[in-house]
């Protein structure tokens, strides 16, 4: 199934966006070290477009949609729709002063919430986002995806147990435990999607969701694999909330229970970057499911970057939407929920792909 | 040990006293059916009864300590029994009661620390309300209010000193509170885990004591004393709590209450227990669904609503000082079509949004998962820890005071208690939201009865004295349906227009006392839970 | 499953209908009562200075200074200690003391809230609601004895 770049889909015609820039820039001509240069580049623009994404998420669209599901109006007094809010956040946060609690584990209580911040944006590199912009586009990109995004739990365990706080410790327990029940269902979900495509490469992925599924009339509904395989996509769509501890699997933090889990001792800086992977990693989780399930940036009429926003922002209301509706389970239950049910129909789910795609191919 | 009826009518004050002292066959007569055994005890016979303990008031006279034990039967209210236990002054000793009702351990641990009498064979009598370190017993006739409570720092008994762990351990002790998101005010949980489940759990209370016995001890009985109710379960019960304080005084005082005013009051009463149970059922669903769900906002919306009718009612949204002895402060205000139409479009309105909290939570298969067979009260613990309230009807416990010890309008209406089999966390949720339900209805009936009463009938205040001095020595206890159970109100007069006693017998601190009995053995969240369907007010815990 | 789309639809249907509970204040003032009681106003040529109210209130909150002649000299009112039960108000035989609808007080330290007779006058009506004419109206009598807007002196 080798796929061919076609419409707004960034293909391995084109590669990625450091080949481009390479080329384009010449900095061939300057051997390795261009290349890097031109890596960065593309990470650092890379880089801003995610945490502009999440500045715009965290004090300013998650307050607004919060309000709007509670019948509240939310912050509008600074700037136009109240979004100067996102600059007094940021001064506000950044100004508070950083509370070292005694007895915390130096360095890994320094480090862990560099890890969680850090591991989610490395998660981006391999992403296509459309309009040509992907950093890198190695052949083993979704398992580098699931590899990277799952170094955050490091990050969490870092975090609830270096805090010296019981209530860290029980989060930093819990996130484990959930972390470790819903990795496997969302990887073996995943994998069924591979089974399709034949690749791992996420342009692979990309592009072998162009196709009609079938025609409706005078509108052409692409293979996406949401539409393919729906079952894997509910599965997908489960898991990955449990993955970045979203309601109702927000039993990590759970706020009621055991007062911010891992994040309890974290004030200041090392709170914003906690936060921000936090925030970060939904977006991950939305990119993961956009690009596996949604046929990535395609879309008609718009350029595919701001599709794949749109459906990146689509995956991030739902999670809030979730949120103000779904109760929390309890950590029992999210165990045994994982094991005993997700793992089995994502087993059950890529036996049962492996067969049609084997009848299809034979 | 001697028994008294809680009137003590002069017939029957004097039954067995004899010359050569108590004569037992004569007041096991006058026990009659209620009396199960009799029982020799070392310095006096005794005898059984078995009804439920409500509420234990400790004082002292002159010459005595004295407990009462107020007992009352959960399947027929107004069987009460005051049993008095006197002991000496200088050496204030009784038995506890705490082997007969599990209620008794935190009732007594009250007494000892208020008052200062012992309990014998009590298993843990410590302070509960005041610190540690605490010289005196503040309701007792020597202590000396004036002088400081000097304790150096080194005395105080650090409360997170047993934050440690033994080197062999595998149990974890965790201090749930004062500060924590779920503990609904400042409440403090001492909570051994084993792994996520609770091993052994104890509330730890008396952060928010403000000494309302002794405030209501200093006001006079016709004004100064009917603004504190307000304070106690202070989540919009306003009014509820206000009737208990009326309905002692009253029956004290022999003050009658129009009827016009007993609707006016039965109307308020209930607007302010849908406004309680709105915002128990909120807090329950912030509890178990999350700290950003939409359920606690549409039901402060509907709390809000309610508050916008007590306000035009009675001029104020939480403290509502609107009872007064003998009635009302107020007339519902002019024009009062106005008034009734805006009760109206909110009764008219209340079904559709019940609805919704069904779809919310009942309906809700993972709350589901999470309330149903979580936090279990059997109804014997209930009774045993006096639970009484949405607490006890969710054990499936028959116990409305509206009904079965009547007072205001609430036996000249259609209306129906609300019991729930479940037991569990659930079958609170439940009760509650079809107790706003009931509530509607009652409203109802009294907007159509005050639509109707004739202009020159409507008299809001009978006439009653500007200073009220009972007959010395006169007690009475009477309670009324909280927003949270059974409030009841114990005063003991003096002669002086201000009570000698004034105790307080809180719902939601004998609610509270059954929080072990549901959650050891369970997972935290289920006990975080728990708690909420407890629906505490700290305020009303602490007093 | 199907409750658990209900509830989502619940919340959804609030979200979309775009109605709002909360209020922009202070742009947007709440509606106050007629019967609200909030911050107290005291008027020193009716006063009789018959110490009603500083013995009915049941947290002395009002405090009396008279001369020998028992002619009023202080009337001192802290209104961060008061409950607003407003029996002062209803006790009072000439309506010296009532409580308006002004519940926008604020202050930088605890003592700025203890009044004295002349703060208390000054005290503003909120939005010119007289509260006595919705509370007494048979006391009515007493207001409104001046030109034009309420006035209370």
């Amino acid at each position: 199934m080798q796929a061919t770049a076609t419409g707004n889909a960034t293909g391995n015609a084109t590669g990625t966006t450091v080949d481009m820039l390479v080329d384009v820039a010449g900095l061939g001509a300057y051997g390795p070290g261009g290349e890097a240069v031109a890596a960065l580049a593309v990470a650092a623009v890379i880089g801003t477009l995610m945490l502009t994404n999440t500045a715009l998420a965290g004090p300013w669209a998650k307050r607004k949609i919060t309000a709007a599901f509670t019948d509240r109006i939310a912050v509008n007094r600074v700037g136009p729709f109240g979004l100067l809010i996102i600059v007094a956040d940021a001064v506000r946060l950044l100004s508070k002063e950083l509370i070292v609690p005694e007895g915390v584990d130096r360095p890994a209580w320094d480090l862990a919430p560099l890890v969680i911040a850090s591991s989610a944006l490395l998660g981006f590199a391999v992403i296509p986002f459309g309009s040509g912009l992907q950093l890198a586009d190695p052949e083993t990109g979704l398992a580098y995806v699931f590899a990277v995004a799952s170094i955050a739990s490091l990050g969490l365990i870092m975090a609830g147990y270096a805090s010296n706080n019981k209530y860290s410790f029980m989060g930093g327990l819990r996130a484990i435990a959930q972390n470790l029940a819903y990795e496997i269902p969302l990887v073996i979900t995943g994998a069924s999607v591979v089974l399709f495509t034949g690749s791992l490469q996420m342009s692979e992925i990309v592009a072998a969701q162009t196709a009609p599924l079938f025609e409706l009339g005078p509108v052409a509904i692409p293979s996406w694999y949401a539409f393919v395989n729906p079952f894997a996509f509910v599965l997908f769509l489960v898991a990955n909330m449990a993955e970045i501890g979203r309601n109702p699997f927000d039993i990590p933090e759970a706020p009621t229970e055991i007062v911010a889990g891992y994040q309890t001792e974290y004030s200041s800086v090392y709170f914003v970057l906690v936060y921000l992977g936090e925030f970060i990693h939904i977006f991950l989780g939305g990119a993961i499911i956009t690009t596996v399930f949604l046929g990535g940036p395609a879309g008609p009429v718009l350029p595919g970057i701001v599709w794949f926003m749109v459906k990146i922002w689509g995956i991030f209301l739902l999670t809030q939407w979730a949120r103000s509706a779904i109760p929390r389970v309890r950590i029992d239950q999210l165990i045994s929920i994982g094991w005993k049910g997700m793992l089995v129909l994502s087993f059950a789910n890529l036996v049962l792909t492996a067969v049609i795609v084997g009848v299809i191919a034979g | 040990m001697s028994l008294e009826e809680p009137e003590p009518d002069d017939a029957l004050a004097a039954v067995g006293e004899t010359d050569e002292g108590l004569d037992y066959d004569a007041l096991a007569a006058l026990l009659g059916d209620r009396l199960l055994d009799r029982e020799q005890h070392v310095n006096a016979e005794g005898f059984v009864v078995r009804p439920d303990l409500s509420c234990l008031t400790a004082q002292q006279y002159g010459d005595r300590y004295e407990s009462i034990y107020h007992l009352r039967k959960y399947d027929e209210p107004t069987h009460e029994l005051s049993v008095v236990v006197p002991s000496p002054t200088d050496d204030p000793h009784n038995e506890s009661a705490n082997p007969v009702y599990r209620t008794a351990d935190w009732h007594e641990r009250e007494a000892y620390d208020l008052v200062g009498i012992e309990y014998e064979d009590h298993p843990d009598l410590r302070r509960i309300l005041l610190p540690e370190t605490w010289q005196g017993h503040p309701l007792s006739g020597d202590f000396d209010g004036e002088e400081p409570q000097i304790v150096t720092l080194r005395e105080h008994a650090n409360p997170l000193q047993e934050d440690h762990r033994g080197d062999d351990a595998d149990t974890m002790f965790v201090n749930i509170g004062p500060h924590h998101p779920a503990t609904h005010g400042v409440l403090h949980i001492k909570t051994v885990l084993d792994g996520e489940q609770i091993a052994d759990l104890e509330p730890d209370i008396g952060y928010l004591h403000r000494c309302e016995e002794q405030m209501c001890e200093q006001g006079t009985y016709r004004h100064q004393i009917m603004p504190y109710p307000d304070r106690w379960d202070y989540i919009s019960a306003g009014i509820l709590n206000e009737w208990a304080y009326a309905r002692a005084a009253e029956d004290l005082a022999d003050i009658d209450v129009p009827k016009y005013a007993q609707v006016v009051r039965t109307m308020s009463a209930e607007l302010c227990r849908i406004a309680a149970h709105m915002l128990a059922a909120g807090t329950f669903a912030l509890d178990v669904i999350g700290d950003f769900t939409a359920t606690f906002m549409y039901a402060v919306q509907q709390r809000e609503q309610v508050q916008n009718i007590l306000e035009d009612l009675t001029g104020q949204r939480l403290m509502f000082n609107y009872l007064r002895l003998g009635g009302v402060a107020w007339d519902i205000p002019e024009p009062r079509d106005e008034f009734f139409e805006k009760i109206r479009d909110y009764l008219d309105d209340l079904p559709e949004n019940v609805a919704e909290f069904h779809n919310l939570l009942t309906s809700n298969e993972i709350l589901q998962i999470r309330t149903v067979d979580t936090g279990v009260l059997p109804p014997e613990e209930a009774r045993s820890y006096g639970a009484t309230g949405p607490v006890a009807r969710g054990s499936g416990i028959d116990y409305d005071l509206r009904r079965d010890d009547p007072y205001g309008y609430y036996p000249e209406l259609d209306w129906d208690v609300v019991t729930e089999p479940g037991c569990d966390n659930f079958a609170r949720l439940l009760v509650r939201l079809r107790e706003v339900e009931e509530s509607a209805r009652i409203i109802e009936q009294c907007v159509d009865l005050l639509e109707d009463w004739p202009e020159d009938e409507r008299e809001i205040q009978s006439n009653v004295p500007r200073t009220l001095r009972p007959d010395p020595d006169t007690e009475i206890y009477r309670a009324v349906e909280a927003a949270k159970g059974e409030l009841g109100i114990y005063i003991r007069s003096d002669g002086t227009d201000k009570p000698a006693r004034f105790k307080i017998r809180s719902p939601c601190f004998s609610n509270l006392q059954t929080l072990p009995v549901m959650s050891e053995g369970e997972y935290v969240p289920d006990m975080i839970a728990s708690l909420g369907s407890l629906d505490i007010v700290l305020g009303e815990v602490d007093r | 499953m199907i409750g658990i789309l209900k509830s989502m639809a619940t919340t959804m249907k609030h979200a979309l209908d775009g109605n709002t509970f909360t209020v922009e204040y202070p742009e947007d003032e709440p509606e106050v009562s007629p019967r609200f009681r909030g911050v107290h106003k005291f008027s020193q040529e009716r006063c009789i200075w018959c110490r009603q109210c500083e013995n009915v209130c049941p947290n002395d909150t009002i405090q009396i200074v008279t001369d020998d002649q028992r002619n009023g000299e202080q009337y001192n009112l802290h209104i961060g200690q008061c409950i607003y039960c407003r029996l002062c108000e209803e006790v009072c035989p000439v309506d010296a003391i009532i409580l308006t609808q002004n519940f926008e007080w604020t202050a930088d330290t605890k003592d700025e809230f203890a009044l004295d007779k002349e703060q208390l006058k000054n005290v503003p009506w909120y939005k010119d609601i007289d509260p006595l004419e919705s509370r007494e109206p048979d006391r009515g009598s007493w207001v409104g004895e001046g030109e034009g807007e309420v006035d209370y002196q």
